[in-house]
């Protein structure tokens, strides 16, 4: 398949390969029509938010108010902190102008004269490459004050995060951009109502913006008929784990992850020909799959839903036969304890004592009823939170108890014996 | 204001659509639980008690930020509610230390209040709990214990809407989450105690308090701040006939819920003090030595009468009630038959945007209102100190007030021939005094007070003297004070000889000649209603708990 998000063109971070292949055309499509008509085109073209939780993107554009009577924002989305994601970066580092392209044209479709890129303070060395992408497209005139003559002006800005992971959710990362501690807001007031600074915001994820010039270019039509027609268009997958060719793939919606895992184009099979254990599909908060379940199972947001788990971030942990289960549940709770915010009491409290129940399946110090205690506790927050960070520790949790029961309850029974002895 | 008609707990109220479903609930008399939001506060929304069920919403929904909504269907104690209201209460006590045994908060507690209404009772936490920092001096007036914490905001929030400072804020994440203030500043606003009354946990704790009592101990009276003319409403904590606390008490027309800390910790330390005046006393050969009343009366009686009217002065009290003062210039003008009639003014520094005033005393309108103020061709405060200087005044007659500590009033008090003073301690005054009788403090009488509003508000004794008891006189009581026994320590505390100023004014009168029918404070109260303007038609149960407002011919209850 071609490649559009990521196109194997050398060089095609400088301005002028970019423009050479096309670049910035879309934007000069898009200022000719109405910025009603952009968002039309990007409703037709089925596009779903690639940030995880797959909304529609035209749909959640045509929540701001119109007019320009006071000030709208964008904030685009680039923290990428959910453990098995690495997708953005790519953009970051191979097509930062598809992505500075995109945000122009969403920022005339919604009439916002102001955007900012938010980007994990790790990446540091990408973070001077879209600001170097940032610099060359203000100095062709194609952000800044009057874009390509049509009166429209809008200026980009790229906000580094500080090392939490609760800034990647949408209205912490507002606080953090406004210089607040990174606490989630509750929720309504929705961003589209009351976001940055109190104004009407929209938050779109790094790839799906840059999905956006796509889609002026060749038309909504073409668009919606890549991939499955309910999540269209191409999708960047990130494979790690136990695969021999692990990285990040452009692909149409809707491949089998089998196909993900084992074709030599992408993730070429495990290593030592082990079988596959489980997977976690779509970053580490997403349900995980029994490995002999996954035939059938597509990398779309429908087909994994079918499954139960979520296509969530795309990004794919393979896990071969020899995997301790319990121990990656165990380093995933300790990762969502760590990143609590601390806001809400769940949260705050259910995420630290999952990690000291796991711990103790960890090293075999589970008693019998901790296999169901587990569970319940990740009930008690799921659903009771402010953000959603409480579900995203809850939900490995409860899956891995379901779909492994027996690895878990063997760490008890191994306790037992080990006490007998 | 447009109502709407919801449904709670299966019964229909009709409310006001700008209510959350808390606030609806609790005006009709349903509880919802509650430990961050504060009506006196933003609500934040981060506790999870208050999760209520809303049908057709997916989620429980925080009931302190979601909206009533036309034909909303609510249910707060379905077992769905309550189970995700025991989950909130187990989480909160996993890493909270369980410490009520030696936490000063044990028996006002909200923590410990809901642990026994909303939990399960038993927790299945077998794991180790965090632990935090204890013991950390926040403020210079509030001590922090972090393990008790459960990170509600309230204390933050405070700070920062009401105080108007920003000195609090969370730092770390999780479980780990911690208040502190910035490096190297403290908690140290005016209003910084605050925090501890709506701090929901033992957390934050009064320095001048902790450890001095636990709350069930201790009897609750409600009365009025004399700290200056705000007249903030306060509950006064007191055991073993001993104050140990003051708290703010919620008038919404007078200081909301709070108080500031001068109020809170200055204001009543004299009551207990070392140099209390435990019973009157006359100066003799230099020495001012204990006497009964019936000595120190006639004393006064006959020093007064042996001077002529325009050589006598008075000065009422902007400390005294209105009932003292009242009794107090009608003795002076029908009986001492003097116009040189006024009180000493207390006024430092400017008026604050949230409750302290410049004017340092509790009743200075009151007192104008009442009476003490100079009469036709009579001199005023400054005239009767420039009197004494020049000796045309040689006796004066002062209430409740240490006047020698404004500056240049002293030179003048040792001029006089004749000095007699109500006092409650000893002070640089009471050493110029003739005759000094032992007046009761704000604590342990009845009256009113009129605070910089107009606004007549109650002081209701909480500390015995010797002409008062316990039982007989109707005080608060706490538990110990009902069910001690006699030879318990209990009930023992210390009580002092001293009465309230109208009763001694009274005694004096009746001496020269004038009979007063004042047996108690309603009375001297119902003939201030009857004899001025303002004050017509109100009585002690009109002023209540939360006072009236005095006008011009009109009195707003």
């Amino acid at each position: 398949m071609e490649k559009f998000i990521l196109p194997e063109i050398k060089d095609h971070h400088q301005i002028d390969v970019y423009e050479q292949h096309g670049g910035y055309a879309a934007l000069k499509k898009a200022v000719q029509m109405k910025p009603d008509e952009v968002i039309d085109e990007v409703k037709k073209s089925g596009l779903r938010g690639r940030g995880g939780a797959c909304f529609p993107t035209g749909l959640k554009w045509s929540f701001m108010p119109k007019g320009n009577d006071k000030p709208k924002y964008l904030a685009v989305n680039g923290d990428e902190s959910e453990p098995g994601t690495f997708k953005d970066r790519q953009i970051f580092e191979f097509n930062p102008h598809l992505l500075i392209e995109g945000i122009i044209i969403g920022c005339y479709a919604m009439g916002i004269n102001a955007a900012y890129i938010y980007i994990r303070g790790e990446y540091g060395k990408w973070i001077s490459m879209v600001d170097k992408a940032l610099a060359d497209a203000y100095a062709k005139g194609y952000i800044g004050i009057n874009i390509l003559g049509t009166g429209f002006s809008t200026n980009i800005y790229t906000h580094q995060g500080a090392g939490a992971y609760i800034c990647g959710e949408e209205s912490a990362l507002m606080n953090s951009v406004e210089g607040e501690r990174g606490y989630p807001r509750i929720k309504p007031p929705f961003p589209a109502q009351r976001g940055l600074w109190g104004a009407p915001t929209t938050i779109n994820n790094v790839e799906t913006m840059s999905n956006i010039p796509l889609i002026i270019n060749k038309g909504a039509e073409w668009y919606s008929k890549i991939g499955v027609a309910k999540h269209p268009g191409p999708i960047l997958v990130g494979i790690s784990g136990h695969v021999n060719n692990p990285g990040v793939y452009e692909i149409p919606t809707g491949v089998p992850l089998l196909t993900l895992i084992n074709d030599p184009q992408y993730g070429g099979g495990v290593p030592g020909g082990k079988s596959i254990k489980a997977v976690i599909p779509g970053g580490s908060s997403t349900m995980i799959l029994r490995g002999e379940n996954l035939e059938g199972v597509n990398m779309d947001a429908d087909s994994l839903k079918a499954a139960g788990s979520s296509v969530g971030t795309a990004g794919i942990m393979v896990m071969d036969e020899d995997t301790d289960l319990v121990r990656v549940l165990a380093r995933i709770a300790h990762f969502y304890h760590h990143e609590s915010c601390g806001q809400c009491t769940p949260c705050r409290e259910g995420t630290g004592w999952l990690e000291k129940m796991l711990h103790r399946f960890e090293h075999y110090e589970a008693r019998k009823e901790d296999v169901d205690m587990l569970v319940n506790v990740a009930n008690q927050i799921e659903g009771n939170t402010v953000c959603a960070l409480g579900d995203a520790a809850a939900w490995p949790v409860q899956s891995f108890v379901k779909r492994f029961r027996e690895e878990f309850e063997k760490r008890v029974k191994e306790k037992e014996e080990i006490n007998a002895a | 204001m447009p109502n709407v008609k919801i449904t709670l707990d299966g019964a229909q109220y009709e409310v006001d659509n700008k209510k959350t479903i808390l606030e609806a609930a609790r005006d009709n008399k349903i509880h919802i639980p509650h430990f961050c939001y504060h009506d006196k506060l933003s609500a934040s929304g981060n506790c999870r008690i208050c999760l209520v069920e809303v049908e057709k919403m997916p989620k429980l929904a925080i009931s302190c930020m979601t909206q009533v909504a036309e034909g909303m269907i609510i249910n707060t104690k379905n077992e769905r509610v309550i189970n995700a209201r025991e989950a909130v209460m187990e989480f909160i006590l996993i890493n909270h230390p369980l410490d009520c045994p030696i936490c000063d908060e044990a028996g006002e507690c909200k923590l410990q209040d809901y642990a026994y209404k909303y939990s399960k009772g038993f927790s299945r936490f077998v794991d180790t709990k965090n632990h935090k920092e204890k013991r950390v001096e926040i403020g210079p007036r509030v001590m922090f214990d972090a393990e008790r914490c459960i990170s509600c905001s309230r204390c933050i929030r405070f700070c920062d809407e009401i105080a108007g400072v920003h000195q609090l804020q969370f730092v770390n994440r999780g479980d780990r989450v911690t208040i502190q203030t910035f490096p190297g500043e403290s908690l140290d606003n005016p209003y910084s105690m605050n925090v501890v009354d709506i701090c929901p946990v033992g957390a934050l704790t009064n320095k001048d308090f902790r450890f001095k009592s636990r709350v069930w101990e201790m009897s609750f009276t409600d009365s009025v701040c004399h700290g200056c003319a705000r007249g903030c409403n306060i509950e006064i904590g007191v055991r073993n006939n001993e104050i140990l606390r003051l708290n703010p008490r919620r008038n919404d027309d007078v200081n909301s819920a709070w108080m500031c800390d001068h109020g809170r910790l200055n204001t009543w330390k004299n009551v207990n003090a070392e140099n209390r005046i435990k019973s009157s006393k006359i100066r003799k050969e230099g020495q001012l030595v204990e006497v009964g009343w019936d000595e120190a009366i006639a004393k006064a009686a006959s020093e007064l009468k042996s001077f002529g009217k325009n050589e006598i002065a008075v000065l009422g009290s902007a400390f005294a009630t209105n009932e003292d003062n009242y009794v107090f210039a009608k003795f002076a003008r029908e009986v001492l038959g003097t116009r040189n009639i006024d009180f000493c003014p207390h006024v430092e520094g400017t008026d604050d945007a949230v409750l302290i005033r410049a004017d340092k005393t509790p009743n200075a309108s009151g007192a104008e209102l009442v009476g003490i103020v100079p009469q036709e061709n009579g001199m005023d405060f400054q005239q009767i100190i420039s009197a004494i200087k020049a000796g045309k005044i040689k006796a004066l007659y002062c209430l409740e007030d240490d006047i020698a500590s404004v500056p240049g009033i002293e030179d003048a008090l040792s001029n006089l021939e004749f000095f007699a003073v109500h006092a409650t301690n000893h002070s640089k005054t009471t050493q110029y005094a003739h005759v000094v009788f032992a007046a009761s403090t704000y604590a342990e009488k009845n009256g009113t007070v009129t605070n910089f509003q107009k606004r007549v508000q109650r002081v209701r004794p909480a500390v015995t003297t010797f002409e008062q008891d316990r039982a007989l006189d109707n005080f608060e009581m706490s538990r110990w004070d009902k069910f001690a026994a006699h030879n318990d320590k209990w009930g023992k505390g210390p009580r002092r000889d001293a009465r309230p100023s109208w009763k001694i004014i009274t005694s004096i009168a009746g001496v020269m000649g004038t009979k007063y029918k004042f047996n108690n404070a309603d009375d001297v109260f119902n003939e201030i209603c009857q004899k001025i303007d303002g004050f017509k038609g109100l009585s002690y149960l009109k002023v209540g708990v939360k006072g009236a407002v005095v006008k011009q011919n009109h009195v707003a209850v």
